[in-house]
């Protein structure tokens, strides 16, 4: 054990004896590098498992008086959320997990950061309310899809992305004070963000962080949006092969084929500007495909023929609140789609999505995309006008062929996604891309794939790429965006001038 | 290590998701009663999951951790229970679960047993059943009048737990007289060996099954009833790995369904309303999907050659117990949050290597079954039944239960 023998037992006297390890064959649950990322993590020298927020409080002053690096944890999905230089412990969070409030009448919840998706969502069913949750599975954090992703979501059409949404945050800094943002501060509540009292969302919102972290995140207040579903969520069917109903007769999912990138921006836009539509999005083919299928051979099978019948797929769930609501919705939205020379797709296909309609469900489906063994990577993940975005998604055409056809990369140029924001004011683009992780060859293109990328962006002008968490390309792409590295160094120097809260690469 | 080194594509495809630790989107219900692995829920490091001994196993694979360094300690918390493969394998393709049994047999073959696994190896060795007890106590709860069908093909396998519970036994002969099934009951008949297998004993878990199908085929045994969910399981998913395995199982709700339904049983009225909640038992439920052997090549991106013929725990033995529970007039079955492929397992098996989690799980388990408003847990595994039982849970196996309410004229 390279932690500090006074070290240790100042954590243990923390948290207990049952909840720290040092022992190897428990830092190795938390050290094997997963197949999406290039590169080997350290391995923590201990894990400690807090209950509160004191508790943290006190850790994070300890790690301060042995200078110890700490990164703070609760499922590890992000790659983010590992060890990233010796001398490290993890702070996993998972016991802090109490759900402290759920507000029906003002509408927002709080939570501690071990809540996970696949524990509040049916709670707030249950009450007709429902909130923003990003791709990454049912037993991801609440709390992180809010503060420490990009936080875009299937159907944010009509509503916005997830960090819109958080109302306030308790925060234990680097140096173990703790703040508390917004109205929160004053002892006020949660009900507002920002003021009276520090409003830190936007530095402390970095989407993969801001050279690091700033401290630890122990509670966050969000904002809610009503539900129109049904209270409880009735599923049939054994696993993998459940269905999920979503209430008729106002649910109606259309799927779309385009031929052209034009024309589903103009179909975005103009649905936007109807305002009708709970979601819109340009779907990437690959994991619709994968969401369809229950095994790889599966999927190869029935590639061929829905890589045409899905390629640029436009996905509108309608959702209104009455018969004639829905009847107008699906007059307007037909007319958009023939007038923007849209087709619907065969209805066998197209029938897939009835059964799977809650979008919580296909954000848990869209895990099967791991089902091709990885490795996979998301990309750009900018948001942008629904134009610009759409330009950039047209442009990947321009060099991902060079990657595509030679191998590289698995052969799907369109595996893209755009999804509207507040009706068509802005959109958010995710290119997947994936490679045969067992071909050291394709690997090494995956580098070279995202260099050409941010290249073609950096050409073209293009708000295309979010700062990555690594400071290599934050140092690239920082220049783009106002020299938002140069800003965002100095905000985690004041905040962490030891540089002890999860230092990055 | 060679049996560990062919599910290397599994560790490495898990990208920490969780969701071999969370409940399925589908049966979600609240905060409480969301996770699904016991060893997880209990101790609350990653090591302690799926995902965690995936890792594990390719440390030990890659030279980094060592066999009795204490990872054992983690390995023989996990109750192998399967909630973990079923649920990663709604999305992906990997073998979870028989990573982790790859990884106890190497621990086995490096001498690294748990004392009570290698006691009751020997229990097995002298007497045959897990219990150690004697075989001329095997049938001793027989009544006098019982006499087998002397030609039927069919047999009753009572499994070990006849010594403990000889009343599940009873009440499985009682039903299947009563519907006028031949069989007849093979008093040679040796433990199922599951335990041991599930433990990484694979040798003297072959040596056991071997000699049970040595035994089944003298007798001329084409069907083979248990009415034991751990008996169940170990024939269709652990016996074909050991030979071929041409024989029919059926657990003993199978049949009883199939004799209520072609009215050969009847159901009489319970004596008083009554709401129960079922447990599925791992063995009959999603880890008992028949085993069928693959070789062959992964391809780049995931593509099986030839195609592998997964377990993803829908083959599961799941809607007989129900339905002959809600046969019973009077008796109202509620389920838990937690049911079928994503029950929460009773930690049983894990009482010796994990005293305190497995005590947790069992009353984490009873404490959601009472959440469901019901008087009593059902269930088809003796373990399960010890396990959920006590002073204040009334916990009954399923044949007990339908014995009771058989209509007059069955009976041994």
């Amino acid at each position: 054990m390279s932690l500090p023998r006074e070290a240790y037992e100042a954590l243990a006297g923390v948290v207990g004896e049952r909840y720290i390890s040092a022992e190897e064959y428990i830092l190795a649950g938390n050290r094997v590098k997963t197949p999406e990322v290039p590169f080997t993590y350290h391995s923590a020298d201990a894990i400690v498992l807090p209950e509160n927020t004191a508790q943290v409080q006190e850790i994070v002053r300890i790690c301060n008086r042995y200078n110890i690096c700490f990164v703070p944890l609760v499922s590890g999905v992000s790659a983010e959320a590992f060890a990233n230089r010796a001398g490290t412990i993890l702070i996993q969070l998972s016991r802090m997990n109490k759900i402290v409030e759920i507000n029906e009448i003002d509408r927002y919840a709080v939570v501690e950061p071990g809540v996970r998706h696949v524990q509040l969502y049916p709670e707030l069913r249950r009450r007709g309310l429902s909130y923003t949750a990003a791709a990454v599975g049912p037993g991801g954090s609440v709390l992180a899809n809010f503060t420490s992703s990009s936080g875009d979501h299937h159907n944010q059409h009509n509503a916005s992305r997830s960090n819109r949404y958080l109302l306030g945050v308790e925060m234990v800094l680097p140096d173990g004070a703790i703040v508390r943002t917004g109205s929160l501060a004053s002892g006020a509540g949660w009900f507002c963000p920002d003021g009276p009292g520090p409003g830190l969302r936007g530095i402390m919102k970095g989407y993969f962080g801001n050279h690091g972290q700033l401290g630890i995140i122990t509670r966050i207040a969000i904002g809610l949006n009503p539900c129109n579903g049904t209270a409880e969520i009735e599923s049939e069917g054994i696993s993998p092969f459940h269905k999920v109903r979503m209430p008729d007769p106002c649910s109606r999912v259309y799927v779309f084929n385009f031929s052209h990138i034009h024309d589903v921006r103009d179909a975005m836009l103009r649905i936007g500007e109807a305002e009708i539509a709970a979601t819109v999005m340009k779907y990437f083919y690959l994991p619709a495909t994968l969401m369809m299928t229950n095994s790889a051979n599966e999927f190869w099978e029935k590639w061929p023929k829905y890589k045409e019948i899905l390629k640029m797929p436009l996905v509108v769930h309608l959702a209104p609140r009455s018969e004639e609501e829905l009847a107008y919705e699906e007059k307007i939205l037909f007319e958009i789609v023939e007038e923007t020379h849209g087709r619907r797709i065969p209805r066998e296909i197209e029938s897939w999505w009835d059964d799977h309609m809650d979008f919580f469900m296909i954000v848990s489906r869209l895990q099967s995309v791991l089902r091709l063994g990885g490795g996979w990577m998301p990309n750009k993940l900018a948001a942008e006008s629904v134009s610009h975005i759409c330009e950039i998604g047209r442009s990947i055409g321009d060099f991902i062929h060079d990657f595509t056809d030679t191998g590289k990369l698995f052969d799907a140029p369109e595996n893209y996604q755009i999804i509207p924001m507040e009706y068509g004011h802005f959109a958010h683009i995710e290119l997947l891309i994936m490679w045969d992780r067992t071909n050291p060859a394709a690997g090494k293109g995956v580098g070279e794939f995202r260099m050409r990328s941010r290249n073609n962006d950096i050409e073209n002008h293009y708000h295309a790429e979010t700062p990555g968490s690594l400071n290599a390309s934050m140092m690239q792409i920082g220049p783009l965006y106002c020299n938002s590295h140069e800003w965002l160094r100095r905000i985690k120097e004041s905040f962490d001038p030891s540089n002890i809260a999860n230092p990055l690469m | 290590m060679d049996k560990l080194k062919k599910h290397e594509y599994s560790m490495d495809s898990c990208n920490h998701c969780g969701q071999c630790k969370w409940i399925l989107p589908p049966k979600m219900s609240g905060w409480d009663f969301a996770e699904v692995c016991p060893i997880h829920h209990y101790h609350q490091f990653d090591s302690y999951s799926g995902q965690g001994l995936l890792n594990i196993s390719k440390e030990v694979l890659t030279g980094r951790l060592k066999i009795g360094e204490g990872l054992e300690k983690v390995l023989y918390s996990c109750t192998m229970c399967g909630a973990c493969d079923v649920n990663c394998k709604n999305v992906r393709d990997i073998e979870v679960i028989e990573t982790i049994q790859a990884l106890r047999e190497l621990c086995v073959r490096e001498g690294e047993i748990p004392a009570h696994l290698r006691e009751m190896d020997q229990r097995l060795e002298q007497s045959g059943n897990i219990y150690g007890k004697s075989a001329d106590d095997s049938f001793a709860w027989l009544p006098e009048d019982y006499a087998d069908d002397e030609n039927a093909d069919t047999i009753l396998f009572v499994g070990c737990s006849a010594y403990t519970h000889p009343e599940i036994a009873l009440a499985a002969i009682k039903i299947m007289r009563a519907g006028g099934v031949k069989f007849k009951l093979l008093r040679e008949e040796r433990c199922c060996g599951g335990s041991l297998w599930r433990g990484g004993l694979e040798e003297s878990a072959g040596r056991i099954i071997r000699e049970n199908m040595y035994l089944f085929r003298e007798h001329g045994v084409k069907r083979i009833i248990t009415a034991c969910g751990e008996c169940f399981g170990a024939f269709r998913a652990i016996y074909p790995r050991f030979g071929e395995m041409d024989i029919e199982v059926k657990h003993i709700s199978q049949i009883a369904l199939e004799l209520l339904r072609d009215g050969k049983i009847g159901l009489k009225s319970a004596e008083k309303p009554m709401k129960v909640t079922y447990h599925d038992p791992c063995m009959l439920g999603r880890l008992s999907e028949t085993y069928v052997h693959w070789e062959g090549e992964i391809k780049p991106f995931g593509l099986h050659m030839p195609e592998k013929q997964w377990r993803r725990g829908f083959g599961g033995v799941y809607s007989e117990p129900r339905e002959l529970i809600n046969a019973i007039d009077g008796v109202e079955l509620v389920e838990m949050p937690r049911n079928r492929e994503d029950a929460y397992c009773c930690a049983y098996h894990s009482r010796e290597t994990d005293p305190d989690m497995s005590a947790f799980a069992a009353a984490e388990r009873r404490r959601e079954a009472m959440s469901t408003g019901a008087e009593m847990i059902v269930s088809c595994c003796p373990f399960c039944i010890e396990a959920l039982g006590d002073s204040e849970t009334e916990c009954c196996d399923l044949c007990v239960l339908l014995a009771a309410h058989l209509e007059e004229g069955g009976g041994v």
